[in-house]
């Protein structure tokens, strides 16, 4: 029999599988300290994800009980649905709270009403504009971190090279597109080498801009209302960008934009005088724009002079997700993280304002960000709205993304772009929302009881 | 002109056309490595640079540094590789000797079913098969990914019966006349002349392993369980972006084993892939 | 059955096991229970409620299912010729016995190599309008033709650009064509030489030869990579996805059915209504196969072994 020269190879394979697996270990086993291991995933990348590592650390050190593993997890709204459903969730979770309706009703999270009604914690404590997110179905679901409202960004340099005023932010639409008529420059190739404002840029809040044209796009409880007079005159708007500059050329400026948190931000580079976006900015440009890099925060122009001050007001929150093994532990972590000591420190460390209606004395001294009152006056303002707490939001925002990049590319009219989100959207949601109303009872019955 | 010259002039063509389509092949390889070199505002500059003005080595350690667990993720690939090459080159010679070696009836319609089963797509099968490892309870584990590969694939099957066919039948008698039974034979006589095939299948599943993407995204919802494949799609997806040059440094990073393995298994990998071509 | 017949039966049967489970747990067991899902409306969560043909009706009035339906159709109607073609005609020019060709060979087949993942994002990045080494060499091409014929012609914006989308798709996919190279090149080292130089005698040049000769005889090998690419074309999945960053490409032009069965599945959590797609898809492959079977009865030249 001659030899056999595959066993060496399978035993050499074999130790090296029991190698790893003595290195790696996928159930950590209990803590030799006999401290309680908490999972927490969070959203958050670099000098976010950092702040709240820090207080992470400090409450592992505060006290002897329970030990937090503080993890960051890119798609965390996917990757915490996958986890859920197979049984595995994490203990505590940081979601965006546009993302609550649709995991509560799919019966993903905690309730939180009952803990909450034990803590010390009361609705009145914190912006309503923030609260608003947090309760879907008439439950809580999560408590804020930190919140975001956005704003016009605008670069001072340029508007002084165009002869603006600096200092004098466009109040309107109209006035927004009469400075953008200014501030635009083509190339004698006829490439657009600089832009005044581009509704795509960065593209983020595509289903939303019919908030600063005074309405909305769904009627918080059956119609889903893409046609309103609302969103139809901000599709409107966003068509008379390629009427005026052509849509090959913005096609081809786009494809020169670098990524959002990098130098190449056409915002960065003095690409692009103005843009919607919120307090993060204040990082992002002193880490990539120019040292000399001039610019100013305000309200984002609206259609009617009335409506100005309006703005999109966001909340990134801590769930428990159902099936979460610690959750009473997990619910003291998040309580500990609401006291305005902490939740103020977060705030500043990620540059963003604070959740809670007390604000306290010296934090506006201490923060960094020059503009920070701005946004959180915006978050503060009556006119400020939340994101539509529909099931099917997410599938509208899709929707709505391509509707825009139709209209932008010309190949079809707002109007009619317009006309077959509403159909598709509302034969949608009309279906899952029936799907709700047959289960709604036993959710309910099910939520009591936890 | 005589025929000698015209053919002289055709080759020559033939080895510009080949000439040609060779650099057209290798240029998205140097594209890759130059912008991975580049410091940052090189990658975004109109006209574009070839090559970068000054090397940037150090994207790299930083790519990698950014990536947070890529060390690990490349340990998590190696030991799913490890364990589906096991898997598969066990339960497909398995297999495939059953399909190849023992005349059975209904030996050959059963095979049709193999042939058959190759054509179901992944993506046909994903949805029942995550609510299948679900009830299992092995989401968020590596069991979806490796277990299966002990259950013999129809490609791998089909790539080993096809070599075992071509073994004369005469070796597995006189085994038998020395009082070998079936496992022996196929564990003593056919395996060890087998390797060829063998290394084949193991080369294949490697690289269907580290290729692999659809299943960890479904599978795996702990970041540091991530294969490199994921991994790299979970740091281009990151919140606010990731820089070119550092995406061209982990993609090249992610390549590399690949071609290197590649280079000493050449002639294995072109064997392999010119039986699966339907030659049968 | 005598007795060794019994005896090799078990054997065998033993022998396949490991296929058997495998087909059972990984292929029959998935198919029946998406049928059933299908039937159902299934948020993973929550128990599958049975809806009845609900799911498939939505599904015959849903945009986005016939835009991923007709997207896959087009990707593959577009990508298998092309690459059926280019691989058979680098295999032709590969098996000449020039100098170098062993390096030629390595070269062409390297790119197959290339992990999805790696390619897509590779390809988003070769691919892009302004600045991507695919548009750099078309601009000499471009400028030369506007200078001689007075237009304004640009490169494509690629994967911006709904209508050219696919076909930076397509190039992506080409570049990966080394695998099918090397099928064909065993393919053509089995056409006996005394063919050629019988085709020679009756005085057929080198086209004539290839057309009459070569490609008649390599017809299956032809046949199984046509099928293979199929089925790989009908799960497209991963290197739109990269490409795109998760997304659809621009006006959806990148959504594929394979994209879309994940986005119903795993995004929107419609699990059920994925199942339904998901079967839809299935019987279309198997349709096509069977259709591609018996086109090649009539086509598909098998030499007599």
């Amino acid at each position: 029999m001659p030899p056999i020269k595959i066993l060496p190879i399978t035993l050499i394979s074999l130790g090296l599988v029991l190698l790893y697996s003595l290195v790696h270990n996928p159930a950590p086993p209990p803590r030799s300290d006999g401290r309680i291991e908490i999972e927490y995933w969070e959203k958050w990348t670099g000098f976010e994800r950092d702040a709240m590592a820090d207080l992470v650390n400090q409450y592992n050190a505060s006290q002897d009980r329970v030990f937090i593993k503080f993890l960051s997890v890119s798609n965390i709204d996917r990757k915490l649905m996958l986890a859920t459903a197979g049984g595995n969730p994490p203990d505590v979770a940081g979601i965006w709270s546009s993302n609550l309706s649709v995991f509560a009703s799919n019966g993903a999270l905690t309730p939180l009403d009952k803990k909450l009604a034990q803590s010390s914690l009361e609705e009145n404590d914190y912006l309503p504009s923030v609260w608003q997110q947090l309760t879907v179905y008439n439950r809580v679901w999560a408590l804020p971190t930190t919140p975001g409202s956005n704003a016009l960004h605008w670069n001072k340099r340029l508007f002084r090279e165009a002869g603006l005023d600096p200092e004098r932010p466009p109040k309107t639409i109209a006035e927004l597109e009469s400075y953008n008529d200014r501030l635009t420059q083509f190339n004698d190739a006829g490439r657009i080498e600089l832009m005044g404002h581009l509704p795509m840029e960065p593209g983020w809040w595509s289903a939303n801009w019919s908030i600063w044209f005074g309405g909305d796009i769904w009627d918080g409880h059956s119609r889903v209302t893409a046609t309103s007079e609302a969103n139809m005159a901000a599709l409107d708007w966003i068509e008379s960008y390629p009427e005026r500059y052509g849509a090959e050329a913005l096609m081809g400026f786009r494809q020169l934009s670098g990524v959002f948190a990098s130098p190449e931000n056409p915002f960065f580079r003095e690409r692009v005088a103005m843009v919607l976006q919120g307090p993060w900015m204040y990082n992002f440009i002193n880490n990539f724009a120019q040292p000399d890099f001039e610019y100013g925060v305000a309200p984002f122009p609206t259609l009617r002079e009335e409506d100005y001050g309006a703005s999109l007001v966001e909340c990134d929150c801590l769930v428990i997700p159902q099936g979460a093994k610690h959750p009473e532990e997990a619910f003291t972590f998040i309580e500990w993280l609401q006291r305005p000591k902490q939740l103020e420190a977060l705030s500043l460390a990620q540059l963003k304002f604070s959740p809670l209606q007390e604000v306290s004395e010296d934090f506006y001294a201490r923060h960094p960000n020059p503009y920070i009152r701005v946004y959180r006056e915006l978050a503060e303002n009556p006119k400020a709205r939340i994101r539509p707490q529909m099931v099917t939001f997410n599938e509208f925002s899709s929707d709505m993304e391509n509707a825009i990049d139709e209209v932008v590319r010309d190949e079809k009219s707002a109007h009619d772009a317009a006309e077959e989100v509403q159909n598709r959207q509302q034969e949608l949601f009309k279906y899952k929302h029936q799907n709700w109303l047959q289960i709604r009872e036993a959710r309910l019955a099910e939520w009591d009881q936890r | 002109m005589n025929s000698k010259s015209v053919r002289l002039v055709q080759r020559i063509c033939i080895y510009v056309i080949l000439l040609l389509g060779a650099f057209v092949f290798i240029a998205p390889f140097a594209w890759m490595v130059s912008t991975s070199l580049k410091p940052l505002n090189e990658t975004m500059s109109l006209p574009p640079r070839w090559l970068p003005s000054v090397i940037q080595w150090e994207n790299y350690p930083l790519a990698i540094n950014e990536m947070k667990l890529f060390w690990r993720y490349t340990a998590n690939t190696i030991f799913l590789c490890v364990m589906t090459v096991i898997g598969t080159v066990l339960s497909s010679s398995l297999a495939a000797y059953g399909f190849s070696r023992i005349e059975w009836y209904g030996r050959d319609k059963v095979f049709v079913l193999v042939l058959a089963t190759m054509m179901i797509p992944f993506p046909v099968v994903m949805v029942p098969l995550y609510t299948l490892f679900r009830e299992m309870g092995w989401i968020g584990t590596y069991k979806p990914l490796w277990v299966p590969s002990f259950l013999a694939g129809a490609f791998n099957v089909f790539l080993l019966r096809q070599f075992f066919l071509t073994l004369p039948k005469e070796l597995e008698e006189a085994a038998k006349i020395d009082g070998a039974n079936e496992l022996q034979v196929f564990w003593l006589v056919i395996l060890p002349l087998a390797k060829p095939a063998l290394i084949v299948v193991a080369l294949f599943q490697f690289m269907a392993t580290w290729n692999d993407f659809l299943g960890p995204l479904i599978y795996l919802t702990d970041q540091s369980d991530f294969t490199l494949a994921l991994g790299l799609q979970a740091y281009q997806s990151k919140g606010g972006g990731t820089d070119w040059h550092y995406l061209m440094a982990a993609s090249t990073l992610v390549v590399l084993p690949v071609v290197v393995l590649f280079f000493f298994t050449q002639r294995y990998f072109v064997e392999g892939i010119a039986t699966t071509g339907g030659k049968g | 059955m005598t007795k060794t017949e019994k005896r090799n039966m078990v054997l065998g049967l033993l022998f396949i096991s490991p296929w058997i489970a495998g087909f059972i747990l990984l292929t029959l067991y998935p198919l029946i229970s998406s049928a059933y899902l299908s039937l159902t409306d299934y948020s993973v969560l929550s128990k599958p409620i049975y809806i009845g043909f609900d799911n498939y009706e939505r599904i015959l009035v849903d945009k986005l299912f016939w835009q991923s339906l007709w997207n896959t159709f087009y990707f593959a109607a577009l990508s298998i010729p092309i690459n059926l073609l280019s691989a058979i005609f680098l295999a032709v020019l590969l098996n000449f016995d020039l100098p170098g060709k062993k390096i030629f060979r390595t070269i062409y087949f390297l790119p197959s190599l290339v992990p999805m993942v790696c390619l897509g994002v590779l390809w988003q990045w070769m691919l892009n309008g302004q600045i991507g080494l695919v548009n750099q060499a078309l601009w000499p091409v471009f400028d030369t033709f506007n200078a001689l014929f007075g237009t304004t012609l640009t490169p494509p914006n690629w994967l911006a650009d709904p209508a050219y989308a696919k076909a930076g798709l397509v190039l992506a996919s080409m570049w990966g064509v080394g695998n099918a190279v090397v099928i064909f090149l065993a393919g053509l080292q089995d056409v006996p030489r005394a063919l050629y130089e019988a085709a020679e005698l009756d005085g057929c040049n080198f086209w004539q030869k290839t057309i009459h000769v070569t490609l008649p005889i390599i017809s299956p090998v032809i046949y199984f990579n046509g099928i293979m690419s199929l089925i790989g074309s009908f799960q497209v999945f991963a290197v739109p996805y990269v490409m795109t960053n998760g997304g659809e490409g621009p006006g959806r032009s990148l959504l594929f059915t394979a994209t879309y069965i994940f986005n119903k599945g795993f995004e929107a959590w419609s699990m059920g209504y994925a199942c339904a797609v998901a079967l839809i898809l299935f019987v279309i492959i198997l349709t096509l196969t069977l259709l591609a079977t018996r086109l090649s009865e009539r086509h598909v030249h098998y030499a007599s072994k």
